[in-house]
């Protein structure tokens, strides 16, 4: 049967491949999008802790990642539209100013 | 063939429910795809009989088969099978699997979306209670909202897709009406919600008895007509295929299957909004005066009663789709920004204070089912 | 056995999905993919029993965020020549196969894992009895944990006030030395 350890170690896989995304990816769109793949790995541990403790926390607590996930991506992307407009790249290879 | 029907009934009442109710899902799915994809051609017909009517000429009615031109109906007949079997030109330097991949975002979520709407009560046959919509979701108001949603991909992958300058602004003007209009057409429904106290379609159309549900919420209705246009860009609010502005907007590289595609998304999103529009405001499959009981009675049979509601529900879609084609023969276009700041700096506030004013006065006539 | 093979499915779609998002070279099939992914996600919400939030995931990430991250791809435009990046050095092979070993070792570690956290009362019996997942959440929300609920709304103003300022043109152009300074370094570094 479906047990929380399935839903754990789904949810760590899911969450591995955008740690590799955000380390590997030169692309800032797909870095974000890494970052969003991973916060919804953590919503899926949330939502099946929630089902396998019998209690509502988990669910709540997905419903604020949510809301804060939004925010975060909506002043990320006005930060790439204005990184882009002032270096004309997104590839962080040349995105280097606070470097050193 | 020595299947009596006792042994059959026998046997039937042995099986898992799980596996009859599986079926009758396979069925209802079956009737509401046919019902819903015949939709499109009958449309196809009606946008140019009608307009014709009202604009005092006749229209196409010249498209036969031996003989019999019942009113043109087969011209849609004519145009499918023109549009199938015409030669399909995609553009050199389009990206091709996005260019093939929208038309599905268009046509999926709309025919998604109509399996939650109830079409009739639901019916009691053999000891089973079988709901009469396809699939019976207990956040049915949540799950529309969020597949309708879906339809702004098709579009903007269209416009981006097609690799054309004009594409691409069509789809992205589209796409921005859309998820601008998504809005107040949810916060609109909401004041639904607290009237009738549950998210569950099937209970709100049986709520809607006594009264129907435009008449409790008015402004709601007004707001989810005028977002309803909005979300399936029909006249007024069609920028996105300006016929006359930019060539076919997003549809400019799309060809004859493709193109076809889209409007039968396009209808079917009419159609699947218009049973909608039906079911929260005009009381779904409900006859005015006439209950389910009454129903049962005169027909005998409870699988009958239902279908004579699907019927009635049809009616009440078919209204509005005539509306549809109504507001778009009369009504000129809106300019992009007389469109954004229409809803934004109108409709979003008129449909906030709709959902404080719906609130206080529940609170204060301790009206609310919640 | 249908809960397992619709588990599996689901599963394996969503791994796939999200391997795809990371390993495209083009940013639009990337976000195509993570709005598969979060669909996927969403039907593993609904699997779970929570409705609620698998009908919130769906409106909100697949349906606002995902289009508003393909509008900032599309509005960009990207050169597609410009996305090819240098093949991978010995040293970054090095680190993303001891990543991956390293992520196997914790989902191994995971799946054998004991639950020791204590249990509530709030069971499936229990929800559906006080009204369905819906209202039980919403009562929640309104009741517990009202304030991280209004904190959460003014969180969304700051965003969008945020996102409006950092997005919008800046009226003063640079000129002469300042702009010639930065176009140079950005020209050096291609």
């Amino acid at each position: 049967m479906i047990s929380l350890h399935h839903y754990l170690t789904l949810a760590t896989v899911v969450f591995a491949c955008g740690v590799l995304g955000v380390l590997f990816r030169r692309n800032l769109l797909i870095i974000m999008m890494s970052v969003e793949l991973m916060l919804n790995a953590a919503n899926i541990a949330f939502v099946g802790a929630s089902t396998a403790l019998a209690n509502l926390d988990g669910q709540i607590m997905v419903f604020f990642v949510m809301t804060v996930a939004a925010c975060e991506a909506a002043v990320g992307l006005a930060m790439v539209i204005a990184i882009y407009r002032r270096y004309g790249t997104i590839m962080t290879d040349f995105l280097r100013t606070l470097r050193g | 063939m020595g299947l009596s029907l006792e042994q059959l009934t026998g046997w039937l009442a042995g099986v898992d429910e799980f596996w009859i109710q599986l079926a009758a899902t396979i069925v209802k799915f079956i009737v509401v795809l046919l019902i819903s994809l015949h939709v499109p051609p009958l449309m196809v017909w009606a946008e140019r009989r009608i307009p014709a009517l009202m604009q005092r000429r006749k229209g196409p009615n010249r498209v036969g088969i031996f003989r019999f031109r019942l009113f043109g109906l087969m011209q849609p007949l004519a145009d499918t099978i023109k549009l199938i079997f015409k030669e399909e030109v995609v553009p050199d330097t389009a990206h091709k699997f996005f260019f093939h991949l929208a038309p599905v975002f268009v046509i999926f979520p709309a025919l998604l979306v109509i399996t939650a709407v109830p079409f009739g009560h639901p019916v009691t046959l053999g000891g089973y209670i079988f709901p009469m919509s396809v699939t019976r979701v207990d956040v049915g108001f949540l799950f529309v909202l969020a597949i309708s949603s879906i339809a702004v991909y098709g579009i903007s992958l269209a416009g981006w897709a097609s690799n054309n300058k004009y594409s691409l602004l069509g789809g992205l003007r589209a796409s921005a009406q859309m998820i601008s209009y998504e809005i107040p057409l949810g916060m609109s429904l909401i004041p639904i919600v607290l009237i009738y106290g549950t998210l569950d379609l099937n209970e709100i159309v049986m709520q809607q008895q006594n009264v129907w549900g435009v008449f409790l919420a008015p402004i709601s209705f007004v707001l989810f007509v005028v977002c309803m246009f909005a979300e399936t860009n029909r006249a007024p609010f069609d920028m996105a295929e300006g016929e006359s502005e930019i060539v076919a907007g997003y549809l400019t590289e799309y060809g004859t299957f493709k193109f076809s595609a889209f409007f039968l998304g396009e209808y079917v999103g009419m159609f699947t909004l218009s049973c909608l529009a039906a079911t929260f405001f005009f009381g779904g499959w409900q006859i005015p005066f006439v209950s389910y009981e009454t129903l049962v009675q005169i027909s005998g049979s409870s699988l009958v009663a239902s279908l004579i509601g699907m019927m009635v529900l049809l009616v009440k879609a078919a209204f509005f789709m005539w509306l549809y084609i109504w507001v778009r023969w009369t009504l000129p276009r809106f300019r992009y920004d007389q469109l954004m700041s229409l809803g934004w700096k109108f409709l979003l506030p008129l449909a906030l204070a709709n959902v404080v004013i719906t609130a206080a006065v529940l609170v204060a006539l301790q009206a609310s089912r919640l | 056995m249908a809960e397992v093979i619709v588990f599996y499915s689901i599963a394996s779609l969503l791994v796939f999905c999200s391997i795809m998002v990371v390993t495209r070279k083009n940013p639009i099939a990337s976000a195509i993919y993570l709005v598969g992914a979060l669909f996927l996600v969403a039907a593993v919400f609904a699997f779970l029993g929570a409705d609620f939030v698998a009908a919130i995931q769906v409106l909100v990430y697949a349906g606002a965020i995902m289009v508003l991250f393909l509008f900032v791809i599309m509005l960009l435009n990207i050169d597609p020549e410009l996305l090819k990046s240098p093949p991978m050095t010995a040293g970054e092979a090095a680190v993303l196969i001891l990543t991956i070993l390293s992520f196997i070792v914790i989902s191994v570690t995971v799946f054998k894992g004991q639950l020791v956290a204590p249990v509530g009362e709030l069971t499936t019996q229990e929800i559906a009895k006080n009204g369905g997942n819906t209202a039980v959440i919403g009562l929640a929300l309104f009741m517990k944990y009202v304030w991280p609920f209004e904190l959460a709304s003014f969180l969304i103003l700051l965003a969008i006030v945020a996102s409006v300022v950092i997005a919008k043109k800046d009226k003063k152009k640079l000129t002469g030395d300042q702009a010639d300074a930065e176009r140079n370094m950005v020209g050096d570094l291609r």
